[in-house]
């Protein structure tokens, strides 16, 4: 069942990485210690792990915003050595341009790239309407709800035709209810564009809604990985569906993640 | 969109009923008594002191007379036109080389390390303290008044410039690179428009003290603009001529900051809105 | 251990440019004056200055006063005008913001003035007072006492409506709330209005004594102007940028000991 959706091939591949990370120029923190993970072709995989255990910032080394200090990351079997716009990363804090309209942040992507303007016209207008925001391509982003201006930030992330999303803690800032149906909104348009997905989180409901892997973090620095879990439920999910549960009750006994 | 119109937050206005203590508490009826009193105050204890301060219907009939009679061969306008041209060539020199000068210190640290500490030891030198030097150098014409606007509106205009830029959120500059954008890039698509509204801000600073500058410069000597108006005024006193000058200092100077503030809602139409409660 | 102290240097190029740049400038301004590029009825050398200052100390001519005295007379002048400004613009802005009766009746005619660079006053000022203190404390008054307004009302404005909320569930009176809830939570805006006005006082007093004054630093400065004396004129512009940056750092001082002795 789950060799069908994803074929196997590995896609992202993190040797061994430990970051060191030097702040205010005068304290050393030790902030990843020795982490593998192997993400294959299409998979939906959430790092799942409390504040301050390091998850966002082994995003941000995939993403090649920041360098590990020991190991490497392999995308494809080649090494990252930077950002790029073969992975498209979201914000927990949206990081919507101010000062562009809901269509000039979708379509920023294409037009770094030097695509046409009418094609990367097309584009947005694709991803701005598989988002759901239709009606708003003129609007500037503080006139746009939380769960609406998230919804801009992935539509950015999208319209660059990334083979992997990054998403790091999207929905954090939302209400319940928002997150809840945001979390829906991102299992369809996953199925509806099949990508690579790395998301951070530390949500276990969330964590277990989408994912198809889930790797759990510890929560104190230095993060290291803790248990992996397979999440085999059937699509789309229920929060009180009894395998779900049980899912839960087992991840929360295993990690220090209260709820 | 039945599922993002919930997402958007209604705002309702509320009606009460009008009694005559939420009258008495109307914002517009006391602005009202506000000005009537004013008004009444000034216009009483004018005629108490007879020499000193001229009664509001002679500031404004004196108004009108200086609007047709020359005085020193200028009407008002002409008046008013010779110390608003000083401003605006004082003012755009400083801004053209103040905000690059401000954003290339803000992007690039060696331009930093030289030009700051130089920056740090002119800033608190008051820009009037400029004026004598000025005279100096440049003798009473027109120069030395804009080297005054100059060097008032700088300090404003470069601060601003530049901590408009180091106080971007430096996440926009990571969705830059992860786009696909470079460095290029991320200063054309994030620094500049993120700088725009602390540009304005200091460009409305520096408009204040440029009017502050071309007045004192025009007090000290000077044949034509409003500052030689008042300062004539009080060399014939002729008190009505002096508060006529300031009542028109006062309107075209809140004329100004009015047009930069509409020129910064043209440029930066997404701030709209977001500081106006 | 996750955390650990280290030490990272700054580049020794990006440290010394700093100083080689200020070098710079004061060995080129001494060189354009010694090599006489620039005429000595115009600029005078930093070195020209120093030696004035020294003088000046004791020696009365050729303006009439030691430069302690002139520092005294505008310190003096600024500080009145500085605290008649608080005094005034604090209050005044504080119950601008809470009370809607005092707003209406005030906003109007602060907005009237509000636009009138204290600069312009001085005709009228010396026409009222003559060339005396007291039309110098009006100006300074008169522009210092904008920001302590402006930023006491934003002060108050910026009250979380919550807290005001819960104080009239208990009962608290209009008064009351301003005076336990409004008062306290405008603080730090209004700490930061004495700067501001602090800074604004100086540069007023400068324009107040430019033009009507027998003693105090700018006017150490038009006397020198009109003696065509550089060295004075520099001088007095250096020493009103020091006293500046000395008051600014004493009142920075004891802003942080009150702000700190409010927090505890």
């Amino acid at each position: 069942m789950k060799d069908e959706t994803h074929p196997g091939q590995t896609k992202i591949v993190c040797e061994d990485i430990t970051k060191i990370f030097i702040q205010k120029g005068k304290q050393r923190v030790h902030v990843l210690d020795h982490i593998s993970l192997d993400v294959k072709e299409n998979e939906f995989v959430v790092i799942l792990g409390p504040g301050q255990s390091g998850k966002s910032t082994l995003l941000r080394i995939i993403a090649g915003l920041e360098t590990p200090t020991e190991g490497r990351v392999l995308l494809d079997g080649r090494e990252v050595e930077g950002p790029g716009p073969d992975r498209g990363l979201v914000f927990q804090g949206y990081m919507l341009f101010a000062w562009k309209t809901v269509m000039g942040n979708v379509e920023m992507g294409p037009k770094l790239r030097g695509v046409p303007k009418n094609e990367r016209r097309e584009i947005a207008a694709h991803y701005i309407h598989l988002v759901g925001l239709d009606g708003f391509e003129n609007h500037y982003p503080h006139q746009l709800s939380g769960g609406m201006k998230q919804r801009v930030g992935i539509a950015r992330a999208y319209a660059n035709n990334p083979q992997v999303m990054l998403l790091d803690e999207p929905f954090g800032q939302l209400d319940a209810q928002t997150r809840y149906f945001m979390e829906k909104e991102t299992a369809r348009i996953w199925e509806t564009e099949k990508r690579t997905i790395l998301f951070v989180t530390n949500n276990i409901d969330e964590a277990i809604y989408l994912a198809d892997r889930i790797v759990t973090m510890v929560g104190k620095l230095p993060g290291r990985m803790d248990v992996v879990y397979n999440v085999d439920l059937p699509r789309p999910r229920e929060h009180t569906d009894m395998a779900f549960l049980k899912l839960r009750h087992e991840i929360t006994e295993a990690s220090e993640l209260t709820l | 969109m039945v599922d993002i119109a919930n997402e958007i937050q209604q705002q309702v206005r509320e009606r009460k009923p009008l009694t005559p203590a939420a009258m008495l508490k109307n914002r517009w009826f006391l602005y009202g008594v506000s000005l009537m009193f004013f008004f009444v105050v000034w216009d009483s204890s004018a005629r108490m002191f007879a020499s000193g301060l001229p009664r509001p219907h002679e500031v404004v009939l004196q108004l009108w007379r200086m609007l047709f009679d020359p005085l020193a061969g200028k009407s008002l306008l002409g008046h008013v036109w010779a110390s608003t041209q000083r401003i605006l060539i004082g003012f755009t020199i400083a801004t053209l080389v103040a905000v690059p000068l401000g954003l290339m210190m803000a992007l690039n640290r060696y331009v930093n390390a030289i030009v700051k500490p130089l920056f740090d030891l002119l800033k608190p030198m008051p820009p009037l303290a400029w004026i004598s030097i000025a005279i100096l150098w440049f003798g009473i014409g027109e120069t030395s008044k804009v080297f005054i606007i100059i060097i008032g509106t700088f300090v404003p205009c470069l601060l601003d410039a530049y901590n408009g830029v180091r106080l971007v959120e430096p996440e926009l500059y990571d969705v830059v690179r992860m786009l696909g954008g470079n460095r290029r890039d991320e200063i054309v698509q994030v620094c500049f428009p993120a700088a725009f509204p602390a540009i304005f801000a200091g460009l409305q600073i520096a408009l204040s003290i440029a009017w502050s500058c071309v007045l004192a410069a025009e007090l000290v000597s000077a044949r034509s603009g409003l500052g030689f108006i008042i300062i004539l005024g009080m060399n014939l006193s002729r008190p009505a001529m002096i508060v006529g000058g300031m009542v028109v200092i006062a309107l075209v100077s809140w004329g100004m900051s009015q047009l930069v503030s509409v020129l910064e809602r043209f440029v930066c139409p997404w701030k709209r809105e977001i500081d106006s409660p | 251990m996750a955390y650990e102290q280290v030490k990272v240097k700054t580049p020794l190029i990006l440290r010394l440019l700093p100083v080689l740049s200020v070098l710079a400038f004061f060995g080129a301004w001494q060189m354009v004056v010694d090599r006489e590029i620039v005429p000595s009825t115009m600029l005078a050398s930093p070195i020209q200055i120093f030696q004035l200052f020294l003088v000046k100390w004791t020696e009365v001519n050729p303006d009439g006063a030691l430069l302690s005295q002139h520092i005294w007379t505008s310190v003096q002048e600024a500080f009145a005008g500085y605290l008649l400004a608080l005094l005034v613009g604090i209050p005044l802005g504080l119950a601008m913001g809470w009370f809607v009766v005092v707003e209406g009746l005030g906003r109007p005619i602060f907005e009237m003035i509000r636009p009138i660079p204290p600069v312009a006053w001085i005709p009228l000022v010396i026409f009222w007072f003559g060339i005396g203190i007291s039309g110098k404390i009006f100006i300074i008054w008169i522009g210092g006492i904008v920001p302590c307004v402006i930023n006491s009302y934003e002060g108050v404005r910026m009250t979380n409506p919550t807290l005001v909320q819960m104080a009239r569930t208990y009962g608290a009176t209009d008064w009351q709330i301003f005076k336990q809830i409004c008062i306290p939570s405008a603080l730090p805006m209004v700490f930061g209005a004495l700067q501001i006005a602090l800074a604004l006082c100086w540069t007023n007093l400068v324009a107040a004594e430019l033009l009507a004054a027998d003693r105090g630093l700018g006017f150490l400065i038009t006397m020198g102007r009109k003696l065509a004396l550089p060295d004075m004129v520099l001088l007095g512009m250096i020493m009103i940028g020091l006293t500046g940056v000395v008051i600014g750092i004493i009142i920075n001082y004891f802003e942080k000991k009150l702000l700190a002795g409010i927090r505890r």
